[in-house]
């Protein structure tokens, strides 16, 4: 019995890869969450999975929990804090419970701006990232590294960039910045968004899951479409009813500051962000309220803002992700595991409108 | 329910049933405040996790211990049962406390169907005693703004509606009851939102009908849902997520104009009359005592103020004789209206999936089984 195990399944793209597997009639399904709370969005799926719960910093609860499971995908997040102590728990319960795969979900952004066109699948990591995420994520692979040759299951590690589309909380921020007429590009908009639909990651992760002989080490997974930010933004523009024509333009050599970036440049912070994601659940209501609505600009009770912002607030991570200057190369990815079924980018775009429709965010265009 | 008028009364002997979430994170602050007050006295914990009990006991430390109401009330004198289990054990848990001549608050939603609605409400008739629904909506001030606004027909009359709330569940649930099978006692997301939903539809416009109803259950309940809803005068669509940010607001149509009231947020709504949208902020506020009028009224702006006025209007029931927000009737009410919709189910059309997954969730869907 060949059982895929989950650790991380209640998020965006565990239940994007449930989702899939259950709809293909695939049924040895383990779903391993932290709490409760991460079982309502799989509740959908009842008995079409197995459900456990286990904390993926506990690696004895972890172990039980990957009993039998002869495949295990790591798509845990949390506090930056949290990412390498639960990367090594993942790692040990995996090897402690025999199982032969361990597909870890790292990411992109390890690689900053890209600012090497020969930057590769192979590359290090920028360990000294800005972001606490990206500094995590890269320790967490240095780990992995530091492992994937010795005894246990088989290391995959795959570096998605801006996982995009149906239920991806990246594009709902960038439908709601064209809404409320707030996005902005960086330059001209020529920065690479190294993007991957989110039902080609999960091709990618299924295609992992394969008994492939060589199948260990570290690969970049993305679209195959070229795309620029400015296309990006355009492809999802004009059924928002924004005009892409108007779109301010804010400077590529120097982030702009904002109350935001100023808020970032804080939370970037070693000692701030521990004690930030320490401390934020014991925040008392009143002041989470307060900060909520000092942080919120204003309501487009119209649904659509009437309004171009001319002095758009920057998001120093998207300004950031805006700078990038090569598209990752991720040819070794197909090479190992052969060419998955890909949706393009314009039909990854049609779907995401489906769903935006869905949602009752988009127009029918 | 009989009146009685005795406001000064010692504190209001009560027990709490499920010691979960819901009586961690929003009861808790509120019956600590009552019992500084004076006005009521939790006597009983009752959950069937002596640890979950016992937690709460920690702020408490007056209550007794149990793990099964019955012996519970048997044992310790009690008014008053807040019912804050998991909800297909609110029918058992309300019944065992009105027999035993408590009053009763039962948290959202009523019970699981129609039928054990309808026997909580006759029970709490034969009983004499008070039954309320708890629906914490009823207490957010912009809720009963955007009820006088659409009262005073200052956007003309209503046409139709869309409600849409949905965001990635993150309530520290402490058990998985809400995520099973119905059959199980699951809730899904039509009996976890759709009580807020469909109350206060009703509070607006009346008992609406179900005219259509699709969710995305599969083997498991759902955690999407639409609902098409006809009421006198109006018709719209609830839409409810488990899983996606929806937009968190309830549009209402009408011959003069368009109001919106934001579900996320307490004290906003805005209105179009044709001049272009005007924000209000609400000031409404509810009694905050139990003297006759109130002397001290609270805006809330905070769930735990919420649950407080919503305590401080049964306890005015229990005392003054007033009407609670939500009695028993109307709780049934909002059940019947799930139940109705259950039945039209047909699966959600999910056309963002691949062709062959749109015909998977098809065929797989829970009513192919029912």
């Amino acid at each position: 019995m060949s059982v895929i195990g989950i650790v991380g399944a209640g998020g965006y793209v565990g239940t994007s890869l449930i989702e899939s597997l259950v709809l293909d009639g695939v049924r040895d399904v383990r779903a391993i969450v932290r709490a409760y709370r991460s079982v309502a969005s799989l509740a959908r799926f009842g008995s079409a999975i197995e459900l456990r719960i286990a904390d993926a910093d506990d690696a004895e609860s972890l172990t039980s929990a990957l009993d039998g499971v002869s495949t295990v995908v790591n798509l845990t997040t949390g506090p930056p804090a949290s990412i390498v102590r639960s990367t090594a728990a993942i790692h040990a319960s995996a090897r402690a419970a025999g199982a032969e795969r361990l597909i870890h979900l790292s990411s992109a952004v390890v690689f900053g701006a890209v600012t090497s066109a020969s930057t590769d699948d192979d590359s290090l990591p920028d360990s000294r990232h800005w972001m606490p995420y990206a500094r995590a994520k890269s320790a967490a692979e240095a780990f992995l590294r530091c492992h994937i040759s010795a005894t246990g299951p088989r290391v995959t590690v795959l570096r998605p960039g801006i996982v995009w589309g149906v239920r991806s909380p990246h594009t709902m921020q960038i439908v709601r910045m064209l809404l409320e007429k707030t996005a902005y590009l960086v330059g001209d908009g020529s920065g690479i968004f190294n993007g991957i639909y989110i039902d080609n990651l999960v091709a990618c992760i299924r295609a992992c899951c394969s008994p492939v002989p060589d199948g260990a080490g570290f690969f970049n997974v993305a679209d195959d479409e070229r795309v620029t930010w400015r296309e990006f933004f355009s492809a999802f523009a004009a059924r928002l009813e924004y005009d892409m024509a108007r779109i301010p333009r804010v400077s590529r050599s120097r982030c702009p500051i904002s109350k935001g970036l100023v808020l970032d440049w804080l939370l970037s912070l070693p000692s701030v962000n521990g004690l930030y994601h320490r401390s934020k659940r014991h925040l008392p209501d009143a002041v989470k309220v307060s900060l909520k609505r000092l942080l919120a600009g204003p309501y487009a009770y119209g649904g659509v803002a009437s309004a171009y912002a001319t002095n758009p607030g920057v998001d120093r991570e998207l300004w950031h992700l805006q700078r990038v200057e090569h598209k990752l190369p991720h040819a070794k990815f197909a090479a190992r595991f052969g060419p998955a079924r890909r949706v393009s980018f314009e039909e990854g775009v049609r779907r995401t409108f489906e769903w935006l429709r869905f949602m009752g965010y988009a127009r029918v265009g | 329910m009989g009146k009685a008028a005795d406001a000064t009364a010692g504190a209001l002997r009560t027990t709490v049933v499920g010691c979960g979430a819901a009586a961690q994170i929003l009861y808790r602050k509120p019956l600590r405040r009552l019992e500084r007050q004076g006005l009521l006295r939790v006597c009983a914990l009752v959950d069937t996790s002596e640890a979950r009990a016992r937690a709460l006991g920690a702020f408490f430390p007056g209550a007794s211990i149990a793990s099964d109401l019955e012996a519970s009330l048997e044992r310790t004198a009690s008014e008053l049962t807040l019912v804050l289990s998991p909800a297909h054990l609110h029918h058992r848990h309300s019944i065992c406390a009105l027999r035993r001549a408590n009053h009763v608050l039962c948290e959202k939603p009523m019970a699981d169907n129609a039928d054990s609605c309808r026997e909580m409400v006759a029970v709490a008739r034969e009983a004499n005693k008070l039954l309320a629904v708890g629906m914490i909506r009823r207490f957010v001030p912009a809720f009963a703004e955007f009820r006088q606004l659409l009262l005073s027909r200052r956007i003309g009359t209503v046409e139709s509606f869309r409600y849409a709330e949905g965001r990635r569940f993150d309530w520290d649930v402490t058990t998985p009851a809400a995520f099973r099978d119905r059959s199980q006692g699951g809730t899904g997301v039509l009996f976890d939102i759709g009580p807020h939903a469909i109350d206060v539809l009703i509070w607006l416009f009346g008992v609406p009908r179900a005219t259509a109803y699709a969710d995305d259950g599969l083997l498991g309940v759902e955690s999407n849902l639409r609902i098409e809803l006809g009421f006198p005068g109006c018709s719209g669509s609830v839409q409810l997520s488990w899983d996606s940010p929806l937009q968190n607001e309830l549009r209402v149509y009408g011959s003069g104009g368009e109001a919106v009231l934001r579900l996320d947020q307490f004290d906003r709504l805005a209105v179009d009359t044709g001049a272009g949208w005007s924000e209000i902020v609400s000031t409404h506020r509810h009694p905050a005592d139990l003297r006759q009028p109130a002397r001290d009224s609270i805006g809330p702006r905070l769930y735990t103020d919420a649950i407080f006025c919503q305590l401080i209007q049964v306890l005015r029931a229990i005392r003054l004789g007033e009407e609670p927000a939500v009695a028993g009737q109307a709780g049934a009410d909002c059940v019947a209206v799930m139940e109705a919709a259950l039945r039209l189910a047909r699966p959600l059309e999910m056309t963002w999936l691949s062709p062959e997954h749109q015909r998977a969730q098809q065929l797989l869907h829970w009513t192919r089984r029912r």
